[in-house]
């Protein structure tokens, strides 16, 4: 009988458990200090007490607290206790929030959890009220993740969006006319030449117009339809003349972003090909070692490995071509780096296309009469556009974004990344570099924009690629010889790399003293091992929370139905589109001063790496959340459990694989991230990708290449135990990369 | 205490419930609704109807826009799901495929924290009622689709709810299986007294379970009654079409007799006199061979040897038997309705034969031995047994 007493009784609750956040925050308020004298976080300092600090409002958090209590257990109605609720939860959190921003003290652990709580008693009203549909639990994630979200990515953006145009104080434009008028942005004339840049770049107008008059004219055009044309290739002619003769940061990285997404986007389309139709199978079955290649390596690292090869000193260039010039410093350089780096991803990307494509379709196209080339133009190839526009589009936003290849390999060249490092790191300039973030930042979401406007949902579908049935249609000869010859020469350009950088460990001075020795290896214990624990320590506690976010944001976006979810979607997307660089100047400028300041700490990197990482979960948990029936969530609930219990005894468990998948891939990020955390490091919070860049710019090339070796192993290892795990549970590899 | 000593049955009502999704698309209309403590009320209709939605407002799984839901005189609208004493059963099933049948039928007792004896005992008595005691190890993976579905049962019914509601539980069983499984759940519901909401798109399966049926369409109600009322007296052409079949063709109706083109003939029924349109179920169709045709005097309705003695010419010699039934009614002086067969459909027990008339094309259900000489652009008389026609106002007949 127990047991239907309660069962009833769960119709006639006249109390609300938001009793136990309300009072939670009251007695945070009372009991921890609202602010704190400095960066450390945890201090609790006695004039940082509420009853020590300015501003009387502030009572408003506690009187707040009351009210809500008061609610909570007084016998209410629903509707009416979740209005009160609603309004008491937003008075406080805008009281003490506002006190901090208006004050600019820095929060302390008391703001922390009072505001926190403050936010579950508005979720709980926003649940009780009946204005989000859902128990306390969802309407308080969502409020959370809301927050944290505006807190995390949206502020810090806009912040550098606000350092470019105010200047001490005072809106103006000068900064970014200064910025992009200035020498480094777009023209940069060197003045060791006889040749201006600034004239070659505008010969390209005559030229391009000229070209396109010819093409007018060998198509018959109509008049305006020639000038159209005319004036379009003078455009064109521009740009492409900047682009080849600006050298500026913009130029530059627009021509390498051509470049290196072309060529990635063509060598991938000839893996995908050789992986899917070669007639040996030893090189169908090692392709898919080859999306390893870039979860496992620090985005810089095979730039690294060139100067081994292929630097003044190299093994190629200097010991057996007899080379002393240094051309891979400088866009080929970078470049090749590129290509090398980003032809995974683009191989990822169209493979799944290729696998799509049925060998049957062709077939048909063939019986009815078609010809080869006829066939290509109408069936193989509208079938791969998807997919190579979405490889060409990914790569292009990676070679804007990426910051370790240029730092390493840019020579004289300026790239927008870089740029925006330098400005800030070596010139003092926050406002050039935030300048030259929101340009790197407008146009890697203008291409970002065009991906998800062309190519809709593909872009975020994981790359599973599935074989279809039916035949199996080898390449023809000629093409499979030549694509080949170019695997091969690509497979042992990598071996050759990762090869060196691990020999490059073991000798004296690589080029100089060939004499093996474990020297580096001990240098290694002193400065870099506690600073790669360290690292891994860091990575492995923001994983948690990057996965579980990923996860929670995922269930959020897919199962429940809230006004602003489409918010929720593109600020996490918004999160994964922004370059690291961006980032990392954003998080820079927003938390190193005021009420929400963060810098100096091992926070702010932990912060960095799940608010980077979490997209990679979000996409894990979409795709599982995909795989599961929504009606085993609604029997648990109608069973009686909540929302978190439903997420604890089935979700969790039935999404045990694709978690554990994102946790890992989650470390792996942050152990191998650079471009952000550059920016948020500091002494005693070093991570070992910077530690290892600053070693290869210093010349201690021997011990940088041990670090690169104890890296890339260690995340080999915890790879291949994901892939086994995955594999005993009966899931396919191909299903967790992300 | 056993299953059957459960929760008193609760009444279920529904005031002006609406469902917008995404603001414009209205899935149910101001519906209104009173279900009697242990009854089993069916929302029948065709997808998109509005039913599931319906199902899941009681349930809590979709919240009402406007409206109030109310269960034992308690107004639910806004309680959440979890805190409703309603269980339901899946069209999927839902069976949690990380737990065995033990632990998918202790699965809502153990969130309401029972545990021990007690929880065994009663996961046990859920699953005898549902003839699957000895199966508790079993991965739900490993059952048949009947044997989850019995499981899934099992699981609401371990919860003793107050409203027990079901979501096309059938559909995806085979046909055989179906039948003998909805006789289970209709002797369970009412052995157990427990107030169920059945939805379905299937009226046979509808008639055969339902106290009540409530028939939806665009998210309106057409018409609530026993199944028996549905099927004789439907209000319009939808729920008549959608019960059973019906072929409608228009005629006239003086007060008495019901004329349609030239055939007349009387019926008794509360509807104003002027045009109609007349419902006319298949089995109420009895099709009279022109050629064998008894003499102009005779009446179709009342003189059933008539049809017998024309040489097998009549085919439904199963009319002989309602002969009684049919003779209270008085002769029109039209001896039925002219048509050609168009196509002829043997089916076993009847022969599906679409006829056309002047009028209208005609759906008739003919048994007897006769039927086998039907072909097709044969030229027929019809007359009809009052039991399968009633009038519909000319309007609502279209």
């Amino acid at each position: 009988m127990a047991v239907r007493s309660i069962i009833q009784s769960r119709s006639l609750a006249t109390t609300s458990s938001a009793w136990i956040f309300a009072l939670s925050s009251l007695v945070f308020f009372l009991a921890l200090p609202f602010g704190r004298p400095g960066r450390a976080f945890l201090t609790i300092d006695p004039a940082f007490r509420p009853w020590n600090l300015d501003g009387p409002w502030l009572w408003l958090v506690p009187l707040m607290s009351v009210v809500a209590l008061a609610a909570a257990l007084l016998p209410l109605d629903s509707t009416r206790r979740g209005n009160i609720l609603i309004l008491t939860g937003t008075t406080g959190f805008v009281a003490g929030s506002g006190w901090l921003i208006a004050t600019g003290v820095p929060f302390g652990l008391g703001a922390v959890f009072t505001l926190a709580a403050l936010v579950v008693v508005g979720g709980y009203g926003l649940s009780l009220s009946g204005r989000v549909q859902g128990d306390p639990f969802i309407a308080s994630s969502i409020l959370f993740v809301a927050l944290l979200i505006v807190l995390l990515i949206i502020y810090p953006l806009f912040t550098v969006l606000q350092t470019a145009v105010v200047i001490d104080g005072r809106f103006t434009f000068e900064k970014i006319l200064a910025t992009i008028s200035g020498p480094r942005f777009l023209f940069l004339e060197n003045p060791f030449t006889e040749r201006s840049e600034f004239a070659l770049a505008m010969s390209g107008i005559p030229v391009g117009a000229a070209a396109f008059l010819a093409w007018a004219l060998f198509r018959r055009a109509a008049l305006s339809r020639a000038l159209l044309m005319v004036s379009g290739g003078g455009v064109a002619g521009l740009v492409v003349g900047v682009m080849l003769f600006g050298r500026g940061a913009i130029a530059t990285s627009l021509l390498l972003a051509v470049i290196a997404a072309t060529v990635s986007t063509v060598l991938g389309l000839a893996f995908a090909l050789l992986g899917q139709r070669t007639r040996i199978a030893f090189v169908r079955r090692s392709m898919s070692a080859i999306s390893l290649l870039p979860i496992i390596t620090p985005p810089f690292i095979l730039a690294f490995a060139m100067i081994f090869l292929l630097g003044r000193r190299g093994l190629l260039t200097h010991d057996m071509l007899g080379m002393s010039n240094s051309w891979i410093f400088g866009l080929p350089g970078v470049a090749l780096a590129q290509i090398l780096a980003f032809t995974p991803i683009a191989y990822l990307v169209i493979q799944g296309s290729v696998a799509g494509l049925n060998a049957a379709l062709e077939e048909a196209s063939v019986t009815l009469g078609a010809s080869r080339w006829h066939t290509f133009r109408t069936i193989t190839w509208p079938l791969l556009r998807p997919g190579l526009a979405n490889a060409f589009l990914l790569s292009t936003i990676e070679s804007f974004a990426d910051f370790g290849n240029p730092l390493i390999l840019g020579g004289d060249r300026n790239y927008l990344a870089t740029e925006v490092f330098s400005a800030f790191a070596a010139r003092f300039d926050p406002s050039e570099a935030a300048v030259y973030g929101v340009v790197l930042l407008i146009i890697v979401l203008l291409v970002f924009y065009a991906q998800s406007r062309w190519l809709g949902q593909s872009s975020f579908v994981t790359v599973t690629g599935k074989p279809s049935l039916g035949g199996f249609s080898p390449l023809p000869r000629a093409l499979e010889v030549t694509l080949l010859v170019g695997f091969v020469l690509w497979a042992v350009a990598v071996i050759g790399l990762y090869a060196s950088i691990v020999y490059g460990s073991f000798v004296q001075l690589w080029g100089v003293n060939s004499t093996l020795t474990l020297r580096h290896w001990r240098d290694l214990s002193n400065t870099g091992i506690p600073v790669f624990l360290y690292t891994a320590r860091i990575a492995a506690i923001s994983a948690v929370p990057a996965a579980l976010l990923g996860f929670l944001i995922a269930y959020l976006v897919v199962r429940q139905n809230f006004w602003g979810r489409r918010f929720l979607e593109f600020g996490s997307m918004l999160s994964f589109a922004t370059p690291g660089t961006v980032m990392g100047v954003a998080y820079i400028l927003a938390f190193n001063t005021g009420p929400w300041l963060l810098t100096s700490s091992a926070v702010i990197i932990v912060l960095a790496f799940i608010f980077r990482n979490m997209p990679v979960a979000i996409r894990g948990g979409v795709a599982g959340l995909a795989q599961i029936d929504p009606s085993l969530e609604e029997a648990s609930t109608t069973l009686g459990a909540s929302t978190g219990r439903t997420l604890r005894l089935v979700l969790i468990p039935l999404l045990i694989i694709p978690l554990v998948a994102g946790l890992i891939f989650a470390f792996v990020r942050a152990m191998t991230a650079i471009s952000q955390v550059i920016f948020v490091v500091s002494p005693g919070n070093m991570l070992t990708t910077v530690l290892l860049l600053g070693w290869v710019e210093q010349g201690q090339i021997g011990r940088a290449a041990a670090m690169g070796t104890l890296l890339i192993m260690t995340m080999l290892t915890v790879i291949l135990l994901l892939m086994l795990l995955t594999r005993k549970r009966g899931l396919g590899s191909g299903e967790v990369v992300p | 205490m056993t299953l059957t000593q459960a929760n008193e049955p609760a009444p279920v009502r529904l005031e002006g419930v609406t469902k917008r999704f995404g603001g414009d698309v209205v899935a149910v209309d101001a519906l209104d609704l009173a279900i009697e403590p242990g009854s089993l009320v069916t929302l029948l209709g065709p997808s998109g109807c509005g039913k599931t939605t319906t199902l899941r407002m009681i349930a809590g799984l979709e919240r009402a826009s406007s409206g109030r839901i109310l269960i034992d005189d308690q107004d639910v609208t806004r309680l959440p799901a979890n805190l409703r004493d309603v269980t339901m059963v899946f069209q999927s099933y839902a069976l949690f495929p990380h737990m065995n049948v033990f632990d998918n039928v202790a699965y809502g007792l153990r969130v309401a924290r029972v545990s021990g004896a007690d929880l065994a005992r009663r996961v046990d008595e859920a699953l005898e009622m549902v003839g699957m005691q000895g199966l508790e190890r079993r991965s739900s993976a490993e059952l048949s689709g009947g044997q989850q579905q019995r499981v899934a049962l099992a699981r609401a019914l371990v919860m003793q709810p107050r409203v027990l509601l079901f979501d096309e539980p059938l559909s995806n069983l085979d046909a055989k299986l179906r039948r003998r499984v909805r006789q289970d759940i209709r002797d369970l519901q009412q052995r157990l007294g427990i107030t169920s909401v059945y939805v379905t798109h299937d009226q046979e399966e509808a008639l055969a379970i339902s106290d009540v049926i409530v028939v939806m369409h665009q998210g309106q109600v057409q018409q609530t009654g026993s199944p028996f009322e549905l099927y004789t007296r439907p209000v319009n052409r939808f729920v008549a079409d959608f019960i059973g079949s019906a072929s409608f063709l228009p005629g006239s109706y003086d007060g008495e007799s019901v004329r349609v083109a030239d055939y007349s003939f009387r019926h008794p029924q509360a509807v104003s006199a002027g045009e109609v349109s007349v419902m006319v179920r298949p089995e109420a169709v009895r099709v009279v061979l022109d050629g064998d045709e008894p003499d102009a005097t005779s009446d179709a309705t009342s003189d059933p040897d008539v049809d017998g003695a024309a040489g097998g010419g009549v085919a439904d010699h199963e009319a002989v038997r309602s002969q009684a039934e049919r003779s209270h009614e008085s002769a029109p002086k039209v001896n039925g309705l002219e048509a050609t067969v168009k196509s002829v459909g043997y089916l076993g027990l009847a022969t599906d034969v679409v006829l056309e008339t002047a009028v209208g094309e005609l759906n008739a259900s003919v048994t007897g031995e006769g039927r086998s000489e039907l072909a097709r652009g044969q030229e027929v008389r019809v007359v009809f047994r009052p039991a399968g026609i009633y009038l519909l106002p000319a309007a609502q007949g279209e």
